[in-house]
C-alpha cells in the first residue's frame, strides 16, 4: 500500500456519508463476453492434438505475473459513491530449486468516484488528499447500481495496467532461457504480444472465436490434448496474437469449460512449432493443485501463489470479513 | 577461567543479527506473557530448545521497546495444501509423480516458544508482535538471569554445558548458591542406561565444581558409591578426549584433567584379605583402602539391618540396650559371668552364655533376660550374625576397622566407595552409615570441608516410589529436606524418575535429564514438557543433556565435553584387574604396601601354619597402627607359635576274639 487510508476520513470529515461496502465483483474478473472470431494457421480448420508424444518444454527460469484488485465504497457524496480502491502485481520467479520467489511487484491506490457530483466540501477534500482520483464516465453517475458496474471498469483497468507495466519492465530484465507467464491475455501490450518468451494463460473463456463444428471441438477437447493454433481476429487495440486451447483434466462429468485453458504467444512461426511442448509443459503445471481456490481446475498453481502473495500484502481492511450488517447502535 | 561481566563497565550490545523470524499471533494462536509463535524461513538454523529474543519495535520517541527471550517448545510445518486428497489429485495417484511437480508448494516453518523472561518484567504483557532474533552469549545470559551470580563481588556460577543452538556457542552456569545449598540444592539426573550418560555427566559436573567452587563458600569434597561394575573406579586416571572435546573444556574455562585428590575404599572379599573392586591392577590397587567395620559400626545402624516385619519397639530397645549397656564395657552377664564385647566373636560368645544361663536356670522358669524376651534377642542374634556371614569382608567377626576419614576430609577430594560387588543388605549399610556420618558430622562442623556432594546411582533402589519405608529411605528424604542447610548435598541419578519417591525428586534444585525412555516420558512426571521436547529427550545424543534450575524458567539444552578421567571399561581394559591372590600373597602384599622393607618371602614364613583369622586380626590390627617396622609389629600381634604337642601313644588292648582273615 502506497498511500495510507487517511483521505477517507479527510473526505467522510468533509460530510461525505460514511459506507462500508465490498461489491462481490471485487473479488475477481468476470467473464466478458465477446465474438471475436479466429483463423486457425496450424492446418486449414481447427484441429485436435495429441500431447501424449510431446516433449514438455522445460525452460531453466519461469516467471510468472499477476494481479489483483480490491475496492470498497468508503462513502456516499450525495448519492454518488466514493471507492477506495487497490490495484497489486505481481512477478515471482521460479528458479532451478523449484521454489516461487518474488522479483518485482508494483501496487496502486486510487480513489474512484465522480468528482462534479460530489458536494463541494467533499470534492475539496478528495483533491486535497493526495490521492490519484479516477472518475467514470458521467453517463454512469446517478443510478448507484450503473455507477458500481462503471467503478468495476475502472478499477480492472488500473489493474491490467498495473500488470502491463510491471511485464513490459520485466521483459527487458528477461534472462535468456526465461519465460513469463501472464495471467491473461498477452494482446493487450505490444511488447508482451511479440515476445518470443512470454505466454498468455487465460482461464476465462468469455470470448467466442469459432462457432459450429470447430467451436464444439475446442470445447469438447479431451484430456491431453490441444487444438491447432489459430489466430484470434484482432479487435481494437489488440495485436496480432497465436492462441491455442489446452486440456488439463477431463471436462467430462463436470462441465465443458472445466480444465480448459486458453494460451497466447507471439505470431510467429516458431509458436506453431512450440505450440504442442507449450502445453505440455502448462499440463505439467497442474501440480500442485491450486486448492481450495474455486478455479483450481485452470488456475495454475504458480499463478494462484501470487495471488495469494498479493492478497496476504494487500490492506486489510479491502478484505471482506464475515461481519454482521447490522445497523451500528451507535455514532 | 568464567569470563564474568563487569558491572561497573557492561560490555557494549553486539551488532544485532539479521532477524530470523517474526512473531505472530491469531485468535487461535495468541501470544501470552508466557509463550508466543513466531515463523522463520524455511531454512533454519533454529529447532527444539533455541533460545530467540524478541525486540519490541520502538515508539519512536528515542525508547526502546520490551525485549522479550524465550525456549523453543515446539514446531510446526505446514504447507497450503488443504486435504491431503489434493496432493493425490495432483500426483494423479503416483507418489513419483508428486516428486516431479514443477513448483514447490508454499511451506511455513511456525515455532511455539516459551517465555524465558522479559525486560522489563513489570508490566507482565502478552510477547510483543516484533522480530525473532537468534539470542547471543549475553542474551542467553540474560534470558536465564544468570547474571545475577556471574558477576559481582562474590559470583557462584558453576559452568554445566555449553547451550549450542544455530551456530552459537554459549556457556550455561548454574548458580552455586541453588546447586549446593543453601537457598536450594541436590541434582537429580535420570536417563537411560548406556545413552543418557549420566555418570559422565556427574564426573564432569563434579570436576567444574572442584574448580569453580566459590571460595567464600569454603571448601568441598566428593563421596561418590561406586554401585556398578568399574564405573568410578578410574577418577584419578586420565581418558580420551578429542579436540571437539578439548574446545568444549576451553570454552567452559573448566580445565581438562583428572580428579586430583581421590581416594577409594572398598571392603575384602570373603577371605578378608583380597579387596571387593575392580581397581585390583598391581599399579593401581595400591591407593585402594579397606573399608573394614566392626560390630560397633554395625550395631550403630542395626536398624539398616531389620526388615519391616523386624522392626518393633522390642528389638529396637534390646539393639539398644547391647550399644549402650554391653559393647565396648565390662558386662556381668548375670550367670557369672563378666564379658567386654568388643567384636562380634565377643557378642556371639555373651549370647550363647545368656542362653546357656537362661537354660539352666530356667528349667520351667522364665524366659527372659534383664526384660528382653528370649525371642527378642534371638531375632537380633540372628540378623548381626547374618550381617556377619552375608558381608564377610565388609563386616569384622574379629579386629579392628578401617574407615573412612571421618574428620579429616580434605577439600576438593573424591572419596570413592566402592560397594559394587557387596550384598544388598551390605551396600544399604555402608550408604547409611557413611551418608549419616556425614550428616553428623557436618551438622558439628568437624568433618573437614564444609560442603559434601554425595553421589548415589540407582537411585530408584534406595528411594524407590513405592515399597517399605527402610532407614536407608528415610534417611535420604532427610537429606533431600534438610541437606541443604547443612551442605550435604544428594546427586542421584536413576533410569527411571518416576520410580524414585517424589519427595527425592522434588527436592532437587536442579533436575537434569539425558536420552529419555519413552514409557517414562508417557508419565504424569513428564506433562508440562512440550510433545516436541519430549522427542527430543527421546532421541537426545550422547553428550546432551536437558537441564532444569532454578533461574532457568523453561528447561535448557546443553552439551558437555566428555569427562576428563577414564571411563570405567576402558580403565577395565588399561588396568585389568588381577585375579585373586593366594591367601599368604595377599597378606604379603598388604604388608609390602605398608612398608617397603618387607619381603614377601618373610610374611610367607611368618604366617605359615597360622590359622587365617589370627593373620586377619593381626593384619588388620598393622594395618590400622601404621608402625614404622610393620613386619615386626605384625609379628608381636600375631604371637607366638604354639608347637603342636604330639599325641599320646594309645595302649592297644588286644581283642577278646582273634580276627579271622574272613574280610566279610
Amino acid at each position: 500500500m502506497t498511500v495510507p487510508g487517511s483521505w477517507v476520513e479527510a473526505v467522510v470529515a468533509a460530510g461525505a456519508v460514511p459506507a462500508s461496502h465490498i461489491p462481490e465483483a471485487s473479488l475477481g474478473r468476470g467473464d466478458v463476453d465477446e465474438f471475436i472470431g479466429a483463423d486457425p494457421v496450424e492446418g486449414g480448420e481447427l484441429r485436435v492434438e495429441p500431447l501424449s508424444d510431446a516433449r514438455p518444454l522445460a525452460p531453466a527460469a519461469v516467471c510468472f505475473l499477476d494481479g489483483i484488485e480490491q475496492w470498497r465504497v468508503v462513502g456516499y457524496g450525495g448519492i454518488t459513491p466514493i471507492v477506495r480502491a487497490h490495484a497489486a502485481a505481481a512477478i515471482r520467479r521460479r528458479g532451478p530449486e523449484r521454489r516461487l520467489r518474488t522479483v518485482a511487484e508494483a501496487t496502486a491506490e486510487v480513489a474512484i468516484t465522480r468528482l462534479d457530483r460530489l458536494p463541494a466540501g467533499v470534492r475539496r477534500a478528495l483533491e486535497g488528499a493526495g490521492v490519484r482520483v479516477l472518475e467514470f464516465p458521467a453517463e454512469e453517475a446517478g443510478q448507484p447500481a450503473r455507477a458500481l458496474a462503471a467503478v468495476r471498469v475502472e478499477v480492472q483497468r488500473t489493474r491490467t495496467a498495473l500488470e502491463r507495466r510491471l511485464g513490459e519492465a520485466w521483459l527487458r530484465a528477461l534472462a535468456a532461457e526465461e519465460w513469463l507467464v501472464v495471467d491473461g491475455v498477452l494482446s493487450d501490450s505490444a511488447a508482451l504480444s511479440e515476445h518470443p518468451r512470454a505466454l498468455g494463460v487465460v482461464k476465462s473463456h468469455g470470448a467466442q472465436y469459432f462457432e459450429g463444428a470447430e467451436l464444439e471441438r475446442a470445447l469438447t477437447l479431451a484430456d491431453g490434448h490441444r487444438t491447432g493454433v489459430f489466430r484470434p481476429k484482432a479487435r481494437g487495440a489488440r495485436r496480432d496474437i497465436y492462441s491455442w486451447y489446452v486440456r488439463l483434466w477431463p471436462w467430462e462429468g463436470n462441465d465443458l469449460l472445466y480444465g480448459l485453458l486458453r494460451l497466447e504467444a507471439r505470431a510467429h512461426p516458431e509458436t506453431i512449432a512450440l505450440a504442442s511442448p507449450i502445453a505440455a509443459w502448462i499440463r505439467a503445471e497442474r501440480a500442485p493443485v491450486a486448492t481450495p481456490d474455486r478455479r483450481w481446475d485452470r488456475l495454475l498453481y504458480p499463478i494462484h501463489d501470487v495471488e495469494t502473495y498479493l492478497r496476504a500484502r494487500a490492506p486489510r481492511d479491502l478484505t471482506p470479513l464475515p461481519a454482521s450488517r447490522l445497523p451500528r447502535t451507535a455514532s | 577461567m568464567i569470563e564474568r561481566p563487569d558491572p561497573a563497565s557492561p560490555p557494549p550490545p553486539p551488532p544485532l543479527a539479521p532477524p530470523i523470524g517474526r512473531v505472530v499471533a491469531t485468535e487461535q494462536k495468541p501470544a501470552t506473557p508466557h509463550q508466543f509463535h513466531f515463523w522463520t524461513a524455511n531454512e533454519t538454523s533454529i529447532g527444539i530448545g533455541a533460545i530467540v529474543r524478541v525486540e519490541e519495535p520502538g515508539n519512536g520517541k528515542g525508547e526502546t521497546g520490551k525485549v522479550v527471550y524465550g525456549v523453543v517448545t515446539d514446531g510446526f510445518a505446514y504447507s497450503d495444501l488443504a486435504t491431503p486428497l489434493h496432493d493425490v489429485v495432483g500426483a494423479e495417484g503416483d507418489p513419483a509423480k508428486a516428486a516431479e511437480r514443477p513448483t514447490v508448494r508454499q511451506e511455513i516453518r511456525l515455532w511455539t516458544a516459551a517465555v524465558l523472561r522479559q525486560t522489563p518484567e513489570e508490566p507482565l504483557q502478552p510477547v510483543p508482535l516484533g522480530q525473532v532474533h537468534v539470542a547471543t552469549d549475553v542474551d542467553v545470559a540474560q534470558a536465564l538471569r544468570m547474571d545475577a551470580y556471574l558477576g559481582g563481588a562474590q559470583p557462584t556460577a558453576i559452568p554445566v554445558g555449553l547451550y549450542t543452538s544455530g551456530g552459537l556457542e554459549a556457556p550455561v552456569y548454574v548458580d552455586a548458591d541453588f546447586l549446593l545449598g543453601p537457598e536450594a540444592a541436590h541434582l537429580n539426573i535420570s536417563g537411560v542406561s548406556g545413552l543418557a550418560t549420566k555418570t559422565s555427566a556427574v564426573e564432569f559436573l563434579l570436576s567444574s565444581i572442584f574448580q569453580h567452587f566459590p571460595p567464600h563458600k569454603g571448601r568441598v569434597a566428593a563421596v561418590c558409591f561406586n554401585v556398578k561394575g568399574p564405573d568410578l573406579c578410574f577418577l584419578d586416571r586420565p581418558g580420551t578426549l578429542d579436540d571437539e572435546d578439548r574446545r568444549r573444556y576451553q570454552r567452559l574455562g573448566v580445565a581438562p584433567e583428572p580428579f586430583q585428590q581421590v581416594r577409594y575404599f572398598a571392603p575384602f572379599k570373603a577371605d578378608g584379605v583380597n579387596l571387593n573392586t575392580l581397581r585390583t591392577h598391581p599399579d593401581l590397587v595400591g591407593d585402594v583402602e579397606p573399608l573394614v567395620w566392626g560390630l560397633r559400626e554395625v550395631l550403630d545402624y542395626a536398624e539398616v539391618l531389620l526388615n519391616r516385619d523386624d522392626i518393633d519397639a522390642k528389638a529396637d530397645a534390646f539393639i539398644d540396650f547391647l550399644a549402650d549397656r554391653v559393647v565396648d564395657k565390662e558386662f556381668e552377664d548375670g550367670f557369672g559371668g563378666v564379658h567386654r564385647v568388643v567384636t562380634f566373636a565377643d557378642l556371639e560368645r555373651l549370647f550363647r552364655s545368656i542362653f546357656d544361663g537362661l537354660e539352666l536356670a530356667g528349667r520351667g522358669g522364665g524366659d527372659s533376660w534383664r526384660t528382653h524376651h528370649i525371642a527378642t534377642m534371638r531375632k537380633v542374634r540372628n540378623r548381626l550374625a547374618n550381617i556377619s556371614t552375608r558381608c564377610k569382608g565388609l563386616v569384622t567377626d574379629d579386629g579392628p576397622s578401617n574407615d573412612l576419614p571421618w574428620g579429616r576430609f580434605t577439600d576438593r577430594t573424591v572419596y570413592v566407595v566402592d560397594v559394587a560387588n557387596v550384598d544388598p543388605l551390605g551396600q544399604d549399610l555402608v550408604f547409611a552409615r557413611v551418608v549419616s556420618q556425614l550428616r553428623e558430622r557436618l551438622e558439628r562442623r568437624d568433618l573437614g570441608v564444609e560442603a559434601v556432594v554425595v553421589f548415589v546411582d540407582e537411585l530408584n533402589k534406595y528411594a524407590p516410589a513405592d515399597g517399605p519405608e527402610t532407614y536407608v529411605k528415610k534417611m535420604l528424604l532427610d537429606i533431600s529436606e534438610r541437606g541443604r542447610y547443612l551442605g550435604l548435598v544428594l546427586f542421584g541419578a536413576e533410569q527411571f524418575r518416576s520410580q524414585v519417591h517424589r519427595r527425592v525428586v522434588g527436592n532437587a534444585g536442579t533436575v537434569v535429564f539425558g536420552r529419555m525412555d519413552a514409557d517414562e516420558l508417557a508419565t504424569p512426571g513428564y506433562q508440562v514438557l512440550s510433545p516436541a521436547t519430549k522427542i527430543k529427550l527421546a532421541t537426545l545424543p550422547i553428550g546432551e543433556l536437558m537441564v532444569r534450575h532454578p533461574h532457568f524458567t523453561q528447561p535448557i539444552f546443553v552439551r558437555f565435553p566428555r569427562p576428563a578421567v577414564l571411563r570405567g571399561r576402558d580403565g577395565v581394559e588399561r588396568y585389568p584387574p588381577t585375579a585373586d591372590l593366594p591367601f599368604e600373597d595377599a597378606v604379603a602384599r598388604q604388608l609390602v604396601k605398608l612398608d617397603r622393607r618387607v619381603r614377601p618371602n618373610q610374611v610367607k614364613d611368618v604366617i605359615a601354619d597360622r590359622r587365617e583369622e589370627d593373620v586377619r586380626r593381626a593384619l588388620a590390627h598393622t594395618r590400622q597402627t601404621r608402625p614404622h617396622d610393620a613386619l615386626a609389629h605384625f609379628k608381636k600381634q600375631l604371637g607366638g607359635r604354639v608347637a603342636a604337642a604330639p599325641a599320646a601313644a594309645r595302649e592297644s588292648v588286644p581283642p577278646l576274639n582273634a580276627i579271622s582273615d574272613e574280610p566279610y
